[in-house]
């Protein structure tokens, strides 16, 4: 097994009985959802700015209602885990299916994070109610494991572009 | 883009946040977010949303929506193809023209209310 497959293996996470490897994740991120430089520098304004370019790339049409249970989201408790992450996520009618967006903040977002630390690194995931195939936990689950590797963090805000994000998370190095 | 009716839009806000809410009380989706590092202290905060949220829709429409949800669960349904996702029912091409779908319709058969997420 060449070495990138085999780490991917090892990410596996099983989440009761659902779950899903580093090749199935990163086949729900792509090119026009991923923002190497976000501008805002509060949390509304870093929601707004990544549902605002999910809207220009056509993925959604009904940005305010997105918006909205973005921000809903968080008042039931932050999705800044720390360690200057955030994952900002929900359902929502105004998506037809499940979406991945990655985004970093250079100079860090004011996010009102667990931790209270700026937040530089983001992985938005918004799905529909109802999703055939069930992809929406276990990705995230996935993502907020990959996540605590001290050396992925420190990866990924050096990274220029997405093909070096997909071999990150896949694990070719 | 046309926009889009905007009692449907709030309709599909509250709909949203009524899903937020039921997941939230969902011992089992809970305690997966829980287990991820997620704080889920907030459901009063999503109540007290809710009600400013349901107080901008007209009464006759608000009441037409929990009477939907309370029967059936869900009260308004996303439309990506010609087949209500709450029944299954074949939805009349009539029903499908671009200018209907900045209208509130009901499905016919079960009686959920049709959005559609995409813009085509
Ligand atoms: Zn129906």
């Amino acid at each position: 097994m060449p070495e990138s497959r085999a780490k991917a293996a090892r990410g596996r996470v099983e989440e009761g009985g659902e779950s899903m490897n580093h090749q199935e994740l990163i086949t729900l991120f792509s090119e026009e959802l991923f923002i190497a430089d976000l501008k805002a520098r509060d949390r509304d304004g870093a929601l707004q700015e990544m549902v605002d370019h999910a809207a220009k790339a056509g993925i959604i049409r009904d940005r305010d209602v997105i918006l909205g249970m973005l921000k809903n989201r968080e008042s039931l408790g932050s999705t800044g885990l720390g360690l200057g992450v955030a994952f900002p996520h929900g359902r929502s009618l105004a998506i037809p299916s499940l979406m991945a967006l990655f985004a970093r903040s250079p100079k860090g977002v004011d996010y009102g994070a667990i931790d209270g630390k700026p937040v530089q690194l983001f992985f938005m995931f918004i799905a529909p109610p109802v999703e055939k195939e069930n992809r929406y936990l276990p990705a995230l689950g996935q993502v907020v494991e990959m996540i605590r590797d001290e050396q992925t963090r420190q990866r990924l805000l050096e990274i220029k572009s997405f093909p070096e994000f997909r071999s990150l998370i896949l694990g070719e190095d | 883009m046309p926009s889009l009716n905007e009692q449907l839009l709030l309709l599909v806000a509250l709909q949203d946040l009524d899903t937020m809410i039921r997941e939230a009380e969902d011992k089992v989706h809970a305690d997966k977010l829980q287990a991820m590092g997620f704080p889920l202290e907030g459901v009063d905060d999503l109540r007290r949303a809710r009600k400013e949220l349901a107080e901008s829709i007209e009464r006759p429409l608000l009441t037409r929506y929990e009477r939907i949800l309370g029967r059936l669960g869900r009260a308004v349904v996303p439309i990506t193809g010609d087949v209500c996702l709450g029944c299954f029912a074949i939805i009349p091409t009539s029903y499908t023209s671009a200018e209907n779908r900045d209208r509130i319709l009901q499905c016919e058969n079960c009686g959920r209310i049709f959005y559609w997420p995409r813009g085509t």
